[in-house]
């Protein structure tokens, strides 16, 4: 990989090494990730996928190596500064449970220009609207909620401050399968509509290759593959990845009508089953 | 008794309302020091971790310590009084305070708090906005316990002068006023409930969510904000007009007539100086605590006893005798002091007899008691029989030897007297009593007693700033007898009179006010 960046890399990884005393969790990560791509991370738990993803806003820092954000190096940018251009979602719900809907989405907004409350205000009412959320809720608290709809305001808080990089670790990791698909429809017509970098973490390899304009497998610290989700699917490059994208490769999508025609469909096979009783 | 302490409350409410604001005011600041160090000492270990147990140790120490030796431990550095009072609660309730920041700040989801710093808040703005309102519910369940503790132990407050409920309690103790004792108890009972319910209320209010309950919210704080400003103005603005003449500290020792006394001394100076008599009754520990205040200028008068004088101030060895009074008086002297007005009374250890004995065996002095000894019992509290110059010297320097012995509280003595349970007493010459007891009171003949005679203890100071104090403590040179200072803790002890209304009936029996 070349050591020269461009305007058009938004995130660099350069030979990062992460090790907690003698446990080592990444080794090498080389990885340019260009502007408005939609990345996903894979890997089981204790791939060093989260570690990767917190070293882009500094809650991590590497062993050794360079991480380096629109071409300059984390270390040397205020983490301040550097987190305040960069949203943050994670897991599970961990809004702010003691402020309201919309004092939870204007968090970094009024942490970035206090005396301008109607802009925010006016932030605040088009982020519901791109994530699908009724104003109504705007003075409700997290606790009001459901799942899905915290998950959302979570999403809005995120990219309420307009960053030009988005961190989801897990977003969708604590709801329901039919929520869970909206989501994901949602937060791909986002990237769409808005061209944001995004990195995203999930241990469910079809969110991974759904999502993913580009996809990362991990397994114990080192780098399976990286490419498009293609490619994943049609050359896995290891064991691991074989072994990980195989129910994906297995999958015919026949439409509902010719299901049964493929005598290896679980439908037909279930109807055989049947049949045999 | 409730109903009696209840006749009290109404009949005296103007003293226990003086003493109630007292109580809350010298908690109220106690508690708001508490808050503010205790709360910035939670954060910073929360912050800080390593700082964190050697602080927690500190103001763990620092609560194991019993309260009175605290007090005692601070007089030598803030003196007796308030300050001291309040400087003793905060101690306290650092603990909870520190304690329970500490639990909150600490116990605040790790995730919540790191998607607050991934979002990129300064410390600082994490802390205020995220952290803190997180951990409050914690923290004001602290608060509530430290305020319901910290009313409670108030009461201790008195016992080195402070003002507050506990001088109810204290002055019911030494008076043998249980139904004023039990009132005080009530009031800080009810005052801790009242408070502990209010508290309850801002906590419920405080999770109460919604932009209407907001707005309630503040509404319900700026009138309980408009509300204490205006306690603290009622109870600051009297004090800071009055202060116009000269005021004259005085202190009296936790007994009875030494709270006659004082109002009887505040009383006469008032009526006949433009001084101000700031009374400060019933000081806990007594001399060991009024002298080191006198010294330090925080009193200007109290009523003393000679040979106490002798023995704890000026730390002479052996029996004191009134025959060393100048050498009393000189040595008083040169700590800037001089006793003025001795009241004609001793209050001093006595022997008495039940007057049909007496007049059997025909006894008038100890002499007389010694010869017939050996057919009498003799009662006293346990603490006569264990003290060096109790029971054993008293026989040595006589001759005595009682027949039998008795060892019973000092209010069973005069019972047993009158029943015949005893023949002889050990009295104190003051002994509410003693007036209405059909007893005689034996002469010393021997000096065996040191001789505690009464009178006032004045800053020299004081007397030169206002030379019209001299005269008038000198007015009640020898106006009270022995008998006189018994029959009036008689009123006060066993009629449940006032210290205040004896005090009165006795200076215009005196025709002195």
């Amino acid at each position: 990989m070349s050591t020269t960046t461009t305007n058009d890399v938004a995130i660099e990884y350069r030979d990062i090494c992460k090790a907690y005393g003698e446990k080592s969790v990444l080794e090498h990560l080389n990885l340019r990730i260009p502007r408005g791509e939609f990345i996903t991370m894979i890997g089981s738990s204790g791939s060093g996928k989260t570690t990767a993803l917190k070293m882009v806003n500094r809650l991590i820092e590497p062993t050794s190596g360079t991480v380096l954000v629109d071409g300059h190096d984390v270390r040397e940018t205020d983490p301040i500064r550097l987190r305040r251009n960069i949203g943050y979602a994670i897991q599970g719900s961990v809004l702010f449970p003691h402020m309201t809907v919309e004092e939870n989405i204007s968090y970094v907004p009024n942490l970035l220009n206090k005396h301008d409350h109607e802009r925010t205000r006016k932030a605040v009412r088009t982020w519901m609207d791109i994530v699908g959320l009724p104003c109504d809720l705007l003075e409700r608290y997290p606790s009001e909620l459901s799942g899905g709809q915290q998950q959302r305001v979570g999403i809005a808080r995120a990219l309420a401050a307009s960053p030009d990089i988005l961190l989801m670790d897990e977003p969708f990791g604590a709801v329901d399968e039919i929520t869970r698909g909206q989501l994901q429809v949602e937060i791909s017509r986002i990237h769409r509509e808005t061209g944001i970098t995004v990195m995203f973490v999930t241990h469910d390899i079809g969110e991974a290759l759904r999502l993913g304009t580009h996809v990362l497998v991990l397994d114990e610290g080192k780098v399976q593959q990286y490419g498009a989700s293609e490619e994943i699917l049609a050359r896995p490059a290891t064991a691991f990845v074989e072994q990980l994208v195989s129910r994906q490769r297995h999958a015919c999508d026949l439409p509902e009508d010719q299901l049964c025609a493929c005598t290896h469909s679980g439908a037909a096979r279930a109807r055989a089953a049947l049949a045999a009783m | 008794m409730l109903a009696q302490s209840w006749d009290l409350l109404v009949q005296r409410w103007d003293f226990f309302w003086g003493l109630l604001l007292e109580h809350m005011e010298i908690c109220l600041v106690a508690v708001l020091i508490a808050i503010v160090f205790g709360g910035i000492a939670g954060i910073l270990i929360s912050e800080y971790q390593k700082a964190a147990k050697p602080t927690l140790a500190v103001v763990n120490f620092l609560y194991t310590i019993p309260s009175i030796s605290m007090l005692g431990f601070l007089i030598p550095f803030s003196g007796v009084g308030d300050a001291t009072a309040i400087i003793t609660l905060t101690v306290y309730a650092l603990l909870p305070m520190v304690r329970s920041t500490y639990t909150g700040m600490t116990n605040v989801d790790p995730a919540i708090m790191e998607a607050a710093r991934g979002m990129g808040g300064t410390r600082m703005q994490t802390l205020v906005r995220v952290q803190l309102p997180l951990a409050l519910p914690v923290i004001m369940s602290g608060i509530r316990n430290m305020v319901t503790m910290t009313i409670a132990l108030g009461g201790i407050a008195s016992f080195i002068g402070a003002g507050g409920l506990g001088v109810a309690i204290y002055r019911g103790i030494t008076t043998n006023n249980a139904a004023m004792t039990v009132a005080g108890s009530l009031l800080i009972a009810v005052l801790a409930l009242v408070v502990d319910a209010i508290l309850g209320f801002v906590e419920k209010r405080m999770r109460a969510r919604g932009a209407k309950s907001h707005r309630t919210n503040r509404r319900l704080a700026i009138g309980a904000a408009a509300a204490c400003a205006a306690v603290a103005l009622g109870a600051t603005v009297p004090g800071a007009l009055a202060g116009t003449g000269g005021i004259i500290h005085v202190a009296t020792k936790p007994m009875t007539e030494q709270y006659v006394m004082g109002e009887a001394l505040k009383m006469l100076i008032e009526h006949d100086t433009n001084l101000k008599v700031e009374l400060t009754e019933g000081v806990g520990g007594g001399t060991s605590n009024i002298e080191p205040a006198m010294e330090s200028g925080q009193f200007d008068l109290y009523p003393e006893y000679t040979g106490t004088g002798w023995a704890m101030v000026l730390k002479n060895e052996g029996t004191y005798s009134e025959g060393e009074f100048d050498q009393l008086q000189a040595g008083y002297q040169e700590l800037g002091m001089s006793w003025v007005g001795m009241y004609g009374f001793g209050n001093t250890y006595g022997m008495a007899v039940r007057k049909d004995v007496a007049e059997k065996y025909n006894l008038k002095t100890y002499s007389d008691l010694a010869r017939v000894a050996d057919h009498l019992t003799l009662g006293a509290e346990a603490d006569f029989f264990e003290r060096e110059d109790g029971y054993d010297a008293l026989c040595n320097t006589y001759g005595m030897s009682f027949g039998n012995t008795m060892q019973m509280d000092i209010g069973l003595k005069y019972d047993a007297l009158a029943q015949g349970s005893v023949d002889a007493i050990v009295i104190f010459t003051t002994d509410g009593k003693l007036s209405t007891a059909d007893a005689t009171v034996l002469t010393d003949d021997k000096g065996f007693f040191p001789s505690y005679q009464c009178g006032n203890v004045v800053r020299d100071q004081v007397l030169q700033q206002h030379t019209e104090l001299r005269g008038v403590l000198e007015k009640l040179q020898g106006t009270i007898s022995e008998q006189d200072m018994a029959r009036m803790n008689y009123e006060v002890e066993e009629e449940g009179k006032d210290p205040k209304t004896v005090a009165e009936e006795f200076l215009r029996s005196k025709g002195l006010i």
